[in-house]
């Protein structure tokens, strides 16, 4: 029924929107990019076009008469910039802690919401509604409890009174915002507070498509539920496990709203993310080449990133079944 | 017996578990909640707060640790209504506009790469290779389109516009839309378009009549998706936006430098911008869970 001509005309209506819009904002855009990338492009011309203006010419100046020149200057400048170097460590930390923390977090409350037990289905819902949040939102919430005077922060009230409890003269307090230690731990906390319910969700959905036959074989077999867990649940789950932690580890390389909200990047470069750096170099300082070159760095980052996962995730899972 | 067993909540496991493990579940799950709900209380609360109240405190009950204030409420709605509702609308408007043309988009393309057999000579890619291509395009790094949108927008006048913000969710969220889609259709048997078609109907006819009211679910969980994202998004709102269109994540961030950090009033203003999709994601929890394990779990 796929031969007629209507439906040779159908089959590209219905797939060309997608890949128009996908060709036009997508794929244009990434080579753009890169073509920027080795230009010395800024906001409001280039430097040879502004060089050219003062000297008086204002015809075909630059590479084709196009008012910039080529140049490989913005790949140089990459190696030494300190900043850019901070920061690209800095998302590391985000993405390898963060994930890390998720999955385990995720991993063990998906465990439990797997129990039956009454009052499971609203306590699902209350444990999806970080999900939902505004990243904006949860970051100034955060903020607002990672505060370091009791006075305002209930956290710093709970830790100090907590501290006293435990034999602390002065209890704990943490300088949560201004410490370039403490800076990354509390956004780390907040975004996973914000993303351990879709680990949760997705690894919980994972669990209940696990047959109960499997489980009752274990228990033939005389495993303790540990076992079990280790042994039939976390093989079975691998393969969503890499995938939820993928999407996990993609998503945290585009981290900048909570930074933004939280530090601005401070103190100094200790919280800044590759993203906040790129936007910064782009809109505040108007360095189009340079920022593109960035961003090209973060897209290897990426590509590195995705590549190895999947390979390490096809090499264990052919280990574990075939 | 059977047959009694299985009119209990709970059959079998419920009662081989000891005493300290259900203790221990009800702890973990109680800690939890507490761990997620805490923060929105103490959003609620801050925004009835007065000052002094905040700066000294904390003061956790209203009524006995502080007397709450309607004002901060009453400044959003009354003196800073006219923003208050201007960003509320930018937000609505380009969340909305996004999620309408994503499921559009999304569900045709789905449908296409499920039901028909596509082949792009020149890559060699086949239906598979298509759709990975687009899902792969939602994982690249927002980052690298920041200097091509601006110069883009910037040339086309689409700075500051909902329809530049519209453009740029929808392009953002079709990668998602599709692949949910075509998951979706994969798993509709053909046969009912099949003979809607002997009767004569076209495909087209088939798909908006027979096909989409089938698909009610997965349309669901991509227009929900389509909205969260819009509704948060916050670089490119605040990139591509500087006054009129600015939406509510760019205004909750920039409360910063505006105003000094009046907390009450952005504890006003962050649960105004969260209300709607906390709602929604409560009302529509099974839509968002079936969404998210598309193709996940399937592996």
């Amino acid at each position: 029924m796929s031969n007629t001509r209507e439906d040779k005309l159908m089959k590209r209506v219905f797939l060309s929107p997608a890949v128009i819009i996908l060709l036009s904002l997508s794929v244009f855009p990434l080579l753009w990019s890169l073509g920027i990338s080795f230009t010395d492009m800024q906001r409001g011309g280039s430097t040879t076009a502004r060089q050219a203006a003062a000297a008086g010419i204002t015809d075909g100046v630059g590479f084709l008469g196009l008012g910039f020149e080529l140049t490989g200057r913005n790949y140089e400048r990459l190696l030494g910039d300190g900043r850019l170097h901070s920061t690209v460590r800095n998302t590391m930390i985000y993405v390898f802690v963060g994930v890390t923390i998720q999955y385990l977090i995720g991993l063990g409350l998906a465990t439990v919401l797997n129990q039956p037990f009454r009052g499971r289905n609203i306590v699902r819902v209350i444990f999806l509604m970080p999900m939902v949040m505004t990243p904006v939102a949860a970051a100034y919430t955060g903020r607002m409890f990672f505060d370091s005077n009791p006075l305002r922060s209930p956290l710093a009230d709970f830790l100090r009174d907590f501290g006293k409890l435990i034999g602390l003269e002065r209890g704990i307090s943490a300088p949560w915002f201004t410490d370039i230690a403490w800076a990354p731990i509390a956004i780390l906390i907040i975004d996973a507070w914000q993303w351990i319910p879709f680990m949760t969700l997705i690894l919980l959905a994972g669990m209940q498509a696990i047959p109960e036959d499997i489980y009752e074989a274990a228990r033939v077999d005389g495993a303790n539920a540990l076992q079990i867990f280790l042994r039939v649940t976390v093989p079975i789950l691998l393969p969503i496990s890499m995938t939820v932690i993928l999407i996990r580890g993609l998503e945290i390389f585009k981290i900048i709203d909570v930074v933004v909200v939280t530090t601005g990047g401070g103190p100094g470069s200790a919280t800044e993310s590759l993203t906040l750096y790129i936007f910064e170099q782009a809109l505040s300082n108007g360095n189009y080449g340079y920022a593109s070159a960035i961003a090209y760095v973060l897209l290897i980052l990426v590509i590195i990133f995705a590549t190895l996962f999947l390979m390490a995730g096809r090499r264990l899972a052919g280990g574990g079944r075939e | 017996m059977m047959e009694r067993r299985k009119q209990l909540p709970f059959p079998h496991r419920t009662s081989r578990r000891p005493l300290w493990q259900s203790a221990l579940l009800y702890a973990i799950v109680i800690f939890w909640c507490f761990i997620v709900l805490f923060p929105f209380y103490w959003l609620a609360t801050t925004s009835v707060k007065r000052p002094i109240d905040v700066s000294r405190g904390p003061n956790y009950i209203p009524y006995i640790d502080f007397q709450p204030i309607p004002d901060h409420w009453e400044e959003m709605f009354g003196t800073q209504r006219e923003s208050t509702e201007r960003h509320f609308r930018n937000s609505l408007v380009s969340a909305a506009g996004s999620t309408v043309l994503s499921v559009i988009i999304g569900a045709m393309a789905g449908y296409g790469l499920s039901r028909f057999k596509y082949y792009w000579g020149r890559l060699g890619w086949d239906n598979d290779n298509i759709a990975f291509w687009i899902i792969s395009q939602r994982f690249l790094p927002p980052a690298i389109f920041i200097v091509p949108f601006v110069l883009l927008y910037n040339a086309f006048h689409l700075i500051d516009t909902y329809g530049g913000l519209i453009i740029a969710y929808t392009m953002f969220n079709i990668p998602f839309a599709v692949w949910i889609m075509r998951d979706f259709f994969n798993s509709l048997p053909v046969d009912l378009e099949e003979s809607a078609r002997v009767d004569g109907a076209t495909r087209w006819g088939a798909f908006m009549r027979i096909v989409l009211p089938l698909s009610a679910p997965g349309l669901v969980a991509v227009a929900i998706f389509s909205f969260i994202f819009a509704w948060n998004e916050y670089l490119f709102a605040l990139m591509l936006t500087n006054f009129n269109a600015i939406t509510m994540p760019v205004l909750i961030a920039g409360q910063n430098n505006t105003r000094g950090i009046e907390w009450w009033f952005i504890s006003a203003l962050t649960l105004m911008a969260v209300v709607p999709v906390i709602i929604i994601g409560l009302l529509l929890e099974r839509f968002i869970t079936r969404g998210l394990t598309a193709g996940a779990v399937k592996g």
